[in-house]
């Protein structure tokens, strides 16, 4: 048998040791845990963790580089101390996580485990859409103003300006300068926006969105927001959260091992922020205000607290979400009561330090704002001059943390609607991910047994070559830190059984060339030589396939596609190369008379 | 050596075309009627709704559970066990009136002489289902096209035609025994049919390669020989092949658990049509096209 290369050995032979390397982070058990940060005083002393951590019970705790994890054996454990630590007035931060038990030099190659997909492990799947209609509202508006400018500035006199749907119409008392105001609209939008209208005999120029500035401002507003989601979902305590922009105007958020939907739901989609406001006039006006439903003062808007009171504030806002540069829940020291500890920015900081200069005495309102609704959440005197820093009451803790979170990240650039939601409950999870492995298992040790009392040493070879094959595509799943689904889990069934048809054909080939009279190392050879443009054939045509699939599809589609495309290109190395070079170590230099197949 | 076929089998297969061209025409009318009259058992992933999964701690006769519903004046849901007699599935169809809330109501309402656990509750809408739809559908058509350009390439184009005659000829049917008996049609089954279609070629190619390399050697005229001696060269692998992967489904339907169950099925479905169809339909369709003729 001629000599086969020895660096094609080699290669097999590293490739095999690293794609062992790098799978062997996914058979370290992972727990649910809770990681809690303490960069300056040692947690372990601090007393409310002590304290939370005796009560608990909670024994198995691991100390290093800061970070004291808590280690459960179930995630209601680990949820029940997460919500204990919640109600507590612990200051460090903490976070759920999952905890694996992998030795440091594993991870200081980079070698973790691959994720599993929310089907696997259970957790929350939301899809966001961008409101098109806000978009729009809002680019019109901007449109609008400039437009008003231009048409000032150059003293272009209009008789109407009206804003209907998504249009405006401005009317002019003749045709003057109808053709010069749409030339200096368009030019300063840049985009032909601005045409005369022809429909009627006024003298009127339509102003209408054209769709490449909505596209543009979607693609804007997208990018934005899946910036301050992810500063939310990092907030929220997420282990390997997926946040993933899908189309021209949605967004994919998926929080794996969350089980508490509503919560991230809340914070997601909310547009929640703070404006600070004076109040106007006395408690004896607000409730005339009430009465008459108007407001009694001038320039004041009635706005209603929590316990329904009615309060008369300024229509003038101090100070908005905008200016909140930093935000964190504590508590009052005073009245020992859950409250948000805001610093603003230097220009915050300066309008807030003017307006309570001026303003000893008075009261001053903090006002809650989501969509439609405009809460007074605390009214309070203002004793004395502050700028950057004070703190805010009247929340319960709960509120205050996820009102914290919020204006930590930002407000969103447009408002976003939860158009998809799906829980995945973790037994589900743990159901789906034990019996697809087991019938997984069981499958491939039917098709070892069959392998073996068909083609017996060649047989052997063919399952030497299934598991490696099965090594090498959970090793770059978990290098590229790819998404393990059930989909893929059923891409990787079609593939073992590919990989399985590739020595099928090898096989059968080397028979009929025994048949033929040949010896054993020439039909060796020519059997795989011939086999070859058969199994590449059959591959690349189901590649092409799979790749179709994995730039279109999506979801379960395209998570078989993936598998597919690492297990066609591994299960061709595997069964080709691979056996190759098993079967030349074991007949080369040997001249036997018979083989073992 | 262990064989399951002889090595020198010499089925005259290509004698049995008429019948088998008879027996698939059939078939895929029977399809293709089934299509027209009852359509497809559209998942969820494709229509909108709720599923919600629930879990009891006693064994279930859904029957009464369907009663319950319909007692309650919700009638066009779909109630099925899920997996075991104490899991159930439902599936609500999207209603203006129901939100995750009321159906949490809903189900303790109705449900209230049962104790359970709501394991799942999923809404997907409608916008969402009929996109999904149209990708899936999408991402088939360019996998066929861009197939028969590489057969094209590799073999003649109408080797390729043939190819897409067995490929469509296999999801034809496997759809329709889907359609035939109601069975669900999600998002994993879709994914099977991607890989019935990745099979089925598999399988043709592997024939067509073997023809194409019979030509060459075989100097005979009648290419419908040359046809029955490639398909028996390569009928022990083909048998092999098959087996072996429906090992790994069978063992995949049975214990897999009810996520996987219709993957399973309709691969199985589906690999037992794409073997029938590479042996008869594949080669026969290309003595049906002509191929060989002209060399005559």
């Amino acid at each position: 048998m001629t000599a086969y290369p020895r660096w094609k050995a080699f290669l097999v032979i590293i490739v095999l040791i690293v794609s062992f390397i790098y799978s062997l982070p996914n058979f370290y058990p992972s727990f649910p845990a809770i990681e809690i940060s303490h960069e300056k005083n040692n947690a372990n002393e601090n007393k409310i963790t002590k304290n939370i951590i005796q009560n608990l019970k909670i024994e198995n705790i691991i100390n290093k580089n800061n970070k004291l994890i808590l280690k459960f054996n179930n995630t209601e454990d680990q949820l029940k101390a997460y919500r204990a630590l919640q109600n507590s007035k612990i200051q460090e931060p903490f976070t759920l996580t999952t905890y694996n038990d992998i030795p440091s030099w594993l991870t200081s190659i980079n070698a973790y485990p691959m994720f599993l997909g929310l089907d696997l492990k259970g957790g929350v799947h939301f899809l966001l859409q961008v409101d098109k209609n806000n978009i729009q509202k809002n680019l019109l508006r901007e449109i609008e103003v400039d437009t008003k400018k231009i048409l000032i500035k150059n003293k272009y006199r209009y008789q109407s300006f009206n804003k209907i749907d998504n249009k405006i119409i401005i009317n002019f008392k003749d045709d003057k300068f109808i053709n010069e105001a749409i030339n200096k609209i368009n030019e300063s939008f840049n985009d032909e926006i601005a045409t005369k209208d022809t429909s009627t005999n006024l003298n009127s120029i339509n102003i209408s969105l054209s769709q490449a500035s909505i596209d543009r401002d979607i693609t804007s507003a997208i990018s934005k927001n899946l910036t301050i989601l992810r500063s939310r979902v990092d907030e929220l305590g997420v282990a390997q959260p997926i946040l993933q922009r899908q189309g021209k105007d949605r967004i994919i958020v998926q929080l794996p091992g969350l089980q508490d939907s509503t919560r991230a739901k809340g914070i997601l989609g909310s547009t929640a922020t703070l404006e600070f406001r004076l109040t106007k006039g006395t408690p004896e006006d607000w409730y005339n205000s009430k009465l008459s439903g108007i407001p009694t003062v001038n320039s004041s808007a009635l706005y209603f607290a929590r316990d329904k009171s009615p309060i008369l504030l300024s229509r003038k806002v101090v100070v908005a979400g905008d200016d909140i540069k930093n935000a964190n829940t504590g508590f009052d020291s005073a009245t020992n009561t859950p409250a948000v500890f805001v610093r603003l920015s230097d220009y915050g900081a300066s309008r807030m330090l003017d307006t309570t200069k001026k303003n000893i005495g008075n009261r001053m309102a903090v006002i809650f704002v989501e969509k439609n609704k405009q809460e007074v959440i605390n009214v309070a005197v203002i004793r004395e001059a502050f700028s950057q820093s004070f703190q805010i009451t009247g929340l319960d803790m709960k509120e205050a943390q996820d009102l914290s979170i919020l204006l930590r990240s930002g407000a969103l650039r447009a408002p976003m609607e939860i158009v998809e939601e799906r829980t995945v409950g973790p037994s589900l999870g743990k159901a789906n991910i034990l019996s697809g492995k087991n019938s997984m298992y069981f499958g491939l040790f039917l098709v070892g047994l069959f392998m073996f009392i068909y083609y017996r040493l060649f047989g052997v070879i063919a399952n030497i070559a299934l598991v490696a094959n099965i090594i090498i595509i959970i090793s770059i799943l978990s290098i590229f830190q790819a998404t393990l689904t059930l989909s893929g889990i059923a891409g990787i069934v079609l593939t073992v059984g590919m990989a399985v048809d590739a020595n099928v054909l090898i096989f059968e080939r080397i028979r009929e060339e025994i048949m033929n009279g040949n010896s054993p190392n020439a039909s060796i050879s020519s059997g795989y030589q011939k086999a070859f443009s058969t199994i590449s054939d059959a591959n690349i045509t189901t590649l092409i396939a799979a790749i179709a699939l994995l730039t279109i599809g999506t979801g379960a589609v395209k998570g078989f596609a993936v598998t597919l495309v690492i297990g066609i290109m591994s299960s061709m190395f595997t069964s080709i190369v691979g056996t190759r070079a098993l079967v030349s170590i074991i007949y080369e230099n040997k001249d036997s008379k018979r083989l073992s197949i | 050596m262990f064989k399951l076929i002889n090595t020198n089998s010499n089925y005259d297969f290509l004698r049995k075309k008429t019948i088998a061209m008879i027996f698939s025409l059939a078939l895929i009318i029977l399809s293709l009627g089934s299509f027209v009259t009852q359509g497809l058992n559209w998942g969820i992933d494709f229509s909108s709704g709720y599923i919600v999964q629930l879990k009891f701690n006693q064994d279930l006769d859904i029957n009464n559970i369907r009663n319950n519903f319909i007692d309650n004046g919700v009638n066009d849901s779909v109630i099925q066990y899920f997996g075991s007699n104490q899991e159930i599935i439902i599936k609500l169809q999207e209603d203006s009136n129901f939100n995750e809330e009321s159906i949490n109501n809903f189900l303790i309402n109705t449900l209230q002489d049962y104790s359970f656990e709501i394991i799942k509750l999923e809404f997907v809408g409608s916008q969402i289902g009929s996109e999904l739809r149209e990708k899936g559908e999408w991402a088939m058509l360019v996998a066929i096209l861009s197939i028969l350009i590489y057969i094209g390439f590799r073999f003649e184009f109408l080797y390729g035609i043939g190819a897409i005659i067995a490929l469509i000829h296999d999801v034809l049917i496997t759809l329709g025994i889907f359609s035939i008996f109601q069975l669900q049609f999600d998002l994993s089954v879709l994914s099977a049919l991607l890989a019935v279609i990745g099979y089925s070629l598999n399988d043709t190619i592997v024939v067509y390669d073997r023809i194409r390399e019979n030509s060459t050697l075989i100097h005979e005229e009648d290419f419908t020989k040359i046809l029955n001696v490639s398909i028996n060269q390569t009928l022990s692998r083909t048998i092999i092949t098959s087996l072996t992967t429906l090992f790994v489904l069978t063992s995949l339907l049975i214990l897999g658990g009810a996520a996987v169950q219709y993957f399973a099925l309709a691969m199985i479905i589906g690999i037992f049509i794409g073997t029938y169809s590479s042996i008869y339909i594949a080669s026969s369709s290309l003595s049906f096209l002509g191929v060989g003729n002209k060399s005559e």
